[in-house]
């Protein structure tokens, strides 16, 4: 009776730890999402690149920590700029000249693979140059140990919602509130309108590319607070940002809030249940749960969360 | 008698050489000619390279009364070794198994192709790269955990059909046979494109909306292409598994199997299986004498200098598609029959008409 009750208890805790987990995996995926729908929006192309942009700012903040021992959270302002930069120069010094040149979506989404290779190669080298200059560990590390302790729980559990709201909101009142926000969803909206009307697009533009590379770069400063980071990372990340922003529609950004929020959940929740249901062998096969989602999504609903019209769903369902 | 250097050199060129270009031409297919952005060639390399590693060998095990308690994937070692031996002094069956298994890996190729492509293919192009990108990715991990499949991390040995020809000459015969192999798919494309099939391709490239309203189903002949495409890439894959007689999953990573091929082709020159070809050749010997080099610079800097190889490709695919986005070697206009030979048809058809 006793050792059944002790069970339910570890299982009570083990749920606990697992929406934990889901929580500060979801606030990730919702920044990294909403920046590559953005610049879906604009630029009208899919920016494979997008999980390169936090896995470079994931070996920014680790020598941020380890060598000038910086708080991990501060790492978050570098990180943000420095994703921003990665993010502009690849609008202004690629695709912009590529659509001047009159380059289609095929060949634009080939420029990002492109630039996400010399992504890479940046990355493996400043990992290979911490490792053998400062002896550091790049690969397979955690900076777990570096985090703060709130209420006794991890700090990553409340900042991380806490930071992805504060950013999330600000966006939203920018694009509703301000001057340059509004210029800016009119140059989404309909471009050639907005530039009759004298709005600077390329500014516009080039203001979201950098806002996008900026959330990516906050989210990928958090990652090694929360789980184990190699330079081969972004390649995970970026299944499960297509997966969220697929789901939540590719041009609009709620939707790639709530996509981001259910592929968070999904991946750490589906993960964990299963894992104590079928055994621990399941565990490297998750970035199967996003494949899977994507896959349904396109089949059954291609405009996302956001295309379906949810007053007739119901009415049909109910 | 051991080949001179030289010689094993340019061997180990050609062979490279040919496997690049099945799958550059395969991805000059879907691209070139009708406009797939197929980001994910590894799916189809790997599939048919996990083929390989999976079915044959127990196949042949079985027919060749190895016990039942030897386990393929548990014993391999043992099973492998066994199976060579009697391979060695089995010339016909070692063909006949060489060819199976590439019919069976451009089959599996097929298969994948239609499965991934299924999801995305009435959507615009860039939810079908990201689901074939994904798909990969996710065969990926399959491969290099699911140990039954292809021995998971470890990879597996699988028989080498080419044991009869003796140690020596193996490298030269393996050459011979991808070579052969890719002689034979540069034909069949170089048909393809010639054909009208070849031009109604380039009319769903060029303008989806025509090719409908000349009543083409663009999203059927989208998917037939992508299925050929990974057929022949899954070919590749395979032949590079013979190369090695083994399968790993670890050799199969996106950079190797959809980047190159993409680099390959751009450069090249798309729609054109020479540019396909000239863009895999020029690839392979930039390799090559990199791989040369790279001991000496591997002391200067402090870091591994594959990666310095990522940056130049990358910058170098973006100036191309900048600057020469045609590629080396332009697309010519569809070969049709020679005016002449049309002026002259009808007109022999009129003076028929005309004598009745």
């Amino acid at each position: 009776m006793s050792s059944l009750e002790w069970l339910r208890q570890q299982g009570r805790q083990m749920s606990l730890l697992l929406v934990r987990d889901a929580i500060i995996f979801s606030s990730l995926m919702i920044m990294l999402s909403a920046g590559l729908t953005l610049t879906y929006m604009t630029t009208k192309v899919p920016n494979f690149a997008h999980g390169e942009f936090a896995t470079l700012n994931i070996y920014l903040n680790l020598a941020l920590v380890r060598l000038l021992n910086i708080n991990p959270y501060l790492g978050t302002i570098p990180a943000f700029m420095l994703g921003g930069a990665v993010a502009l120069v690849l609008y202004l010094a690629v695709l912009k000249p590529l659509m001047n040149r009159g380059a289609n979506y095929v060949i634009l989404m080939i420029a990002t693979i492109a630039y996400d290779m010399i992504l890479i190669s940046l990355i493996n080298i400043f990992a290979d140059y911490l490792n053998r200059i400062h002896k550091l560990i790049t690969r397979l590390f955690q900076l777990k140990g570096f985090d703060i302790e709130i209420f006794g729980q991890p700090g990553l559990f409340i900042i991380a919602p806490v930071l992805a709201f504060i950013m999330i909101t600000s966006l939203y009142l920018f694009l509703n509130k301000t001057k340059f926000g509004i210029a800016m969803r009119a140059a989404i909206e309909n471009p050639s309108l907005a530039e009759v009307v004298g709005i600077n697009i390329n500014l516009m533009y080039a203001a979201s590319w950098f806002i996008s590379g900026g959330l990516a770069g906050v989210a990928g400063a958090l990652m090694p607070l929360y789980m184990t980071c190699n330079p081969d990372i972004g390649i995970r990340l970026l299944i499960s940002i297509f997966a969220a922003s697929i789901l939540g529609g590719l041009s609009n950004m709620y939707g790639a809030l709530i996509g981001g929020a259910i592929i968070g959940f999904a991946e750490v929740l589906g993960t964990g249940y299963l894992s104590t249901a079928l055994g621990p062998w399941v565990v490297p096969y998750r970035p199967v749960i996003p494949l899977i989602i994507m896959m349904l999504t396109l089949l059954l609903a291609p405009k996302g969360l956001a295309g379906i019209d949810w007053k007739r769903f119901m009415k049909k369902v109910g | 008698m051991a080949l001179p250097i030289p010689l094993t050199f340019l061997i180990d060129l050609l062979t490279l050489f040919g496997i690049f270009a099945i799958i550059s031409m395969s991805l000059n297919l879907e691209f070139g000619y009708t406009g797939i952005p197929n980001f994910g060639k590894m799916l189809a390399v790997a599939g048919g390279a996990f083929f390989v590693g999976a079915v044959p060998g127990r196949v042949i095990a079985y027919l060749f009364n190895i016990p039942a308690e030897l386990d393929f994937i548990k014993n391999n070692l043992e099973v492998v070794s066994s199976l060579n031996q009697v391979l060695t002094s089995e010339p016909v069956i070692s063909t006949c198994y060489l060819l199976a298994s590439l019919v069976g890996a451009a089959f599996a190729g097929a298969v994948l192709g239609y499965v991934a492509s299924y999801p995305g293919i009435r959507l615009r192009g860039d939810y079908l790269a990201m689901t074939l990108l994904a798909m990969a990715e996710v065969l990926k991990i399959i491969g290099d955990n699911w140990e039954p499949f292809i021995g998971g991390s470890l990879g597996v040995r699988i028989p080498d059909p080419f044991r009869w020809v003796g140690g020596e000459h193996r490298p030269l015969y393996v050459a011979l046979t991808i070579l052969g192999v890719t002689a034979v798919i540069f034909v069949y494309l170089e048909l393809i494109s010639r054909s009208p099939l070849g031009r109604t391709l380039r009319a769903v490239r060029d303008d989806e909306l025509s090719a409908r309203v000349y009543g083409k189903d663009v999203n059927r002949l989208r998917m037939k292409t992508l299925v050929v495409g990974c057929a022949i890439a899954a070919i590749g894959g395979a032949l590079y598994s013979f190369l090695t007689a083994s399968v790993s999953a670890r050799d199969f990573n996106r950079v190797t199997h959809t980047f190159w091929p993409w680099v390959m082709v751009i450069v090249g020159g798309a729609s054109n299986n020479l540019g396909a070809l000239v863009g895999a050749g020029m690839f392979v010997t930039l390799r090559k004498l990199v791989t040369f080099y790279k001991s000496y610079f591997e002391t200067i800097v402090p870091f591994d200098v594959i990666w310095l190889e990522y940056m130049l490709l990358g910058l170098a695919l973006i100036l191309v598609l900048l600057y020469r986005s045609e590629g080396l070697i332009p697309e010519k206009p569809t070969k049709t029959l020679k005016r002449n030979y049309i002026v002259n048809k009808v007109l022999s058809r009129i003076k028929t008409k005309e004598g009745t």
